[in-house]
């Protein structure tokens, strides 16, 4: 379910591994859903590019290296384990530096439009992409939230995935993270802004009080 | 048999020791998380009847999934089975230690040899490592290596998470002498 990206591509990056997760829910709470999603996440763990620099260095040349070629490997494989683009209705980014570098760095690989904007347009959608972040050892299972790619509100594919990689990170480098999904919770049932009531503390008073 | 999620992982792994893998080393293994068949029972001593009604079933969903997951020819493979905390281990190896699960695999893969395994009980998230032998000379020690598993919510209480794995190749900068050189 996954293609490689070329050893030219793997070494300008200082690509070490990719690991891809995918599971599929075929019941849950003993009952199949009638939208039964398709859920990944594809992990690239890379060099920190900032890795011995100087505190405090400027990040915008490597960015705009480093991030572009990951956006396009990571959706790539995002988009070959879900069965295309068009499949695909809710996506999300992570990033886990290593304990050498600074939180700043896994940001600068995920949260400029290098990436965010690259990822958006490979798996054509228009939301802003919501996102996890952390400094921590290899191992670290990190919690990589979802939301619609096109209608952001909507409240049936706001879910989460786990991605982790056992050796990974490294205290020198980061792991930058994908993720998607083909449909909503197995179950959705909790409405959405248009079924919601009003509510403000003053109209629920009997329960506040 | 009831599954309640198929969970599929691949690592392809592209430097190592800070050089290059070429070709690159791809593992892959599947995972299905089913009810524990023997759940609720108490203590069964014969486990006959639950194996017959899911072991053939669980090899022959996993082993072509997870070829088509590693992509290549498999060279070195192995299994898992890792029971939810109110179950015994026994039930877990009660479900892979058959030649009704593994020889779909073997099949599959044009193996020989027996699948070496995992099998332990464990909570919610545990972490595992499947070992992984060459698939046709157990004896072929560039293929001697390990993935690391886990899938977040499983196995429940009364789940067990069986899965199959399969490598493109033996490790990544493999360089030890073959066991022959030993003899």
């Amino acid at each position: 379910m996954q293609e490689i990206a070329s050893h030219s591509t793997a070494e300008r990056i200082a690509l070490r591994k990719l690991v891809t997760y995918r599971d599929v829910v075929v019941t849950e709470a003993g009952v199949r859903p009638v939208h039964p999603a398709r859920r990944a996440s594809v992990a690239a763990v890379v060099r920190n590019p900032w890795a011995g620099r100087e505190p405090l260095a400027d990040l915008s040349e490597e960015q705009g290296r480093v991030a572009p070629v990951l956006a396009g490997i990571l959706t790539d494989h995002l988009i070959a384990a879900l069965g295309g683009a068009d499949e695909i209705e809710a996506f999300g980014k992570a990033a886990i530096v290593g304990t050498a570098g600074e939180i700043e760095h896994a940001g600068a690989l995920i949260h400029t439009p290098y990436f965010g904007n690259l990822v958006r347009e490979f798996l054509r959608g228009e939301s802003i992409i919501c996102f996890s972040d952390a400094r921590a050892g290899a191992g670290e299972d990190l919690i990589v939230p979802m939301w619609h790619k096109t209608h952001a509100a909507t409240r049936s594919h706001y879910q989460t995935i786990s991605a982790r990689v056992g050796d990974a990170p490294r205290a020198d480098e980061i792991v930058v993270i994908a993720a998607a999904s083909t449909g909503p919770r197995p179950h959705p049932r909790i409405g959405d802004r248009t079924t919601d009531r009003a509510v403000t503390a003053q109209n629920l008073e009997d329960v506040l009080s | 048999m009831n599954i309640r999620k198929i969970v599929t992982y691949v690592e392809v792994t592209t430097a190592e020791g800070g050089r290059p893998v070429d070709p690159a080393a791809r593992i892959a293994v599947v995972a299905a998380v089913i009810d524990n068949p023997w759940a609720g029972q108490g203590f069964v001593q014969d486990l006959g009847p639950g194996i017959d009604a899911t072991a053939s079933d669980l090899g022959k969903l996993l082993a072509p999934e997870v070829l088509e997951a590693l992509g290549e020819p498999a060279e070195a493979y192995g299994k898992a089975a890792i029971v939810g905390l109110d179950g015994e281990v026994e039930h877990g190896s009660a479900l892979i230690h058959t030649l009704k699960f593994g020889n779909h695999f073997r099949e599959a893969a044009n193996a020989t040899t027996l699948l070496p395994a995992v099998e332990k009980r464990g909570g919610v998230g545990a972490v595992f490592d499947i070992p992984l032998k060459h698939i046709t000379d157990a004896t072929i020690r560039s293929h001697h290596q390990t993935v690391e598993m886990r899938v977040a919510d499983a196995p429940h209480p009364d789940e067990i998470v069986i899965a199959l794995a399969a490598a493109s190749r033996g490790r990544p900068q493999q360089r030890l002498a073959d066991l022959s050189t030993e003899q």
